[in-house]
């Protein structure tokens, strides 16, 4: 992501300009889906989730403080929060409805991966199942360290540590990723 | 002060505030590291890029039409806040118009009930100094037509030697009353004043001015075989007359 087009779409968003909505969709929007859609696991649930997240963001828009966050953490907190209360919402709502199929609520439907996921999808294969497992539960499950700790049966400490060290891990991959696409344009 | 930002490093309140998953005051601690210190800063940085590269690692394409539905429902969310914008000002207005004319309107109210009660104790003034007035005509009516009435002329002598008084008494009604119609004059520091003796003492009646209504009756207090008495005393009146002083008597 060019910072430039981050800062054109902050100020975009600032002067509420709808094109920042556009602009954020054709930037960010496959990301903040597949986020949606790992936390709420279902095509149809997580299309609602970004649309209730597109409209938070643009509501929001003059809050956005880009000297606290960046956009993207700024988007993605959005998303994900909205991602986890419409979990809880369904959740509350199945556990009334007896009847339902969990399965009819917790279709996991992604029809196909594009290749340029793909990459990326590499990418987080390489990330150590331990380290991505206690990522994906604070990230996607909404899980307090704690619960994660219970959830997971792995000590609090390692949880943190594990959080720390996966996140900065990530840094690494994606570093090496880059610097390996550098060399081979270069060699192309 | 390295140690402190090392703890700080090392608890997980900067991967809870990436989050969002902090409480205010956390928060607030978060921001003022981040600001303070250039270390926290970084990390909070690398912090940010490893969460877009780790999210991005779970991008999907969107499905189709919904970037319409978004961008259609942003639009309608701005339309409706501009038309909530549009009666946010109309009701604003109108309240301050309300309350403008509710001010004024109690002011007005105030305005009139102390306008009232001023009117209202006016009239009871009025009414009360009728009342005596009418009294006093009456009693003087009294007085006047009643056959037993006797008319004294009041004589002067002295200085009072040109005053012309006539005293009017009824002792069936124990009244009386005296009408002063001419006074001579007197030296600029001098006035003329009306006693009564009422059983053996004397009563001060005041001072007799000299532009009064000739038509005028003095009330007297009425005692069997009271004596009323004109003095000539100096400017302001006398409290007590001395007999050297009297101008004119008159007897009941």
């Amino acid at each position: 992501m060019s910072t430039l087009i981050e800062k054109h779409i902050v100020s975009l968003l600032a002067e509420k300009d709808d094109r920042a909505i556009a602009l954020l969709y054709e930037n960010y929007g496959d990301t903040l889906y597949g986020v949606a859609h790992k936390v709420v696991k279902d095509q149809d649930l997580a299309q609602d989730v970004l649309q209730e997240s597109f409209i938070k963001i643009w509501k929001k828009a003059d809050s956005y403080d880009s000297s606290k966050a960046k956009l993207f953490t700024w988007l993605f907190r959005i998303t994900r929060n909205t991602a986890i209360d419409k979990l809880r919402s369904v959740n509350n709502k199945a556990n009334k409805e007896v009847q339902i199929d969990v399965s009819d609520v917790y279709n996991v439907g992604v029809k196909g991966i594009s290749p340029d996921h793909m990459d990326i999808q590499d990418n987080l294969d390489k990330l150590e199942e331990k380290y991505r497992i206690v990522l994906e539960a604070l990230f996607f499950e909404g899980m307090t360290q704690q619960e994660a700790s219970e959830e997971l049966d792995i000590p609090l400490g390692t949880i943190k540590s594990r959080l720390k060290i996966g996140l900065r891990e990530l840094g690494k991959l994606y570093g090496t990723t880059l610097v390996l696409a550098l060399i081979l344009n270069l060699l192309l | 002060m390295k140690e402190k930002i090392n703890t700080f490093l090392a608890s997980d309140l900067l991967e809870k505030y990436l989050l969002g998953d902090i409480s205010k005051e956390e928060a607030q601690q978060t921001e003022r590291y981040i600001a303070m210190y250039p270390e926290v800063r970084e990390s909070y940085e690398e912090l940010q890029k490893n969460l877009q590269i780790f999210a991005q690692q779970y991008a999907l394409p969107t499905p189709q039409g919904l970037k319409e539905a978004i961008l259609s429902a942003a639009k309608q969310e701005k339309r409706l806040g501009r038309r909530f914008y549009k009666y946010a000002v109309a009701a604003s207005v109108a309240i301050m118009l309300f309350a403008g004319t509710s001010y004024f309107l109690w002011d007005q109210n105030r305005s009139l009930q102390e306008e009232n009660t001023l009117v209202t104790k006016q009239i009871k003034y009025l009414e009360s100094n009728m009342m005596s007035q009418l009294e006093d005509m009456r009693n003087q009516f009294i007085v006047l037509n009643n056959p037993d009435t006797r008319k004294v002329q009041v004589k002067g002598k002295k200085e009072g030697k040109d005053l012309k008084a006539v005293a009017y008494i009824n002792p069936v009604k124990k009244l009386s009353f005296i009408n002063v119609g001419e006074l001579p004059e007197l030296p600029e520091n001098k006035v003329f004043q009306l006693w009564a003796e009422v059983n053996g003492e004397l009563v001060n009646l005041g001072i007799i001015k000299e532009f009064e209504d000739k038509e005028k009756l003095l009330a007297m207090p009425y005692g069997e075989k009271a004596i009323g008495y004109i003095t000539v005393e100096p400017q302001g009146g006398n409290a007590s007359p001395s007999v050297d002083n009297i101008v004119a008597n008159i007897s009941f």
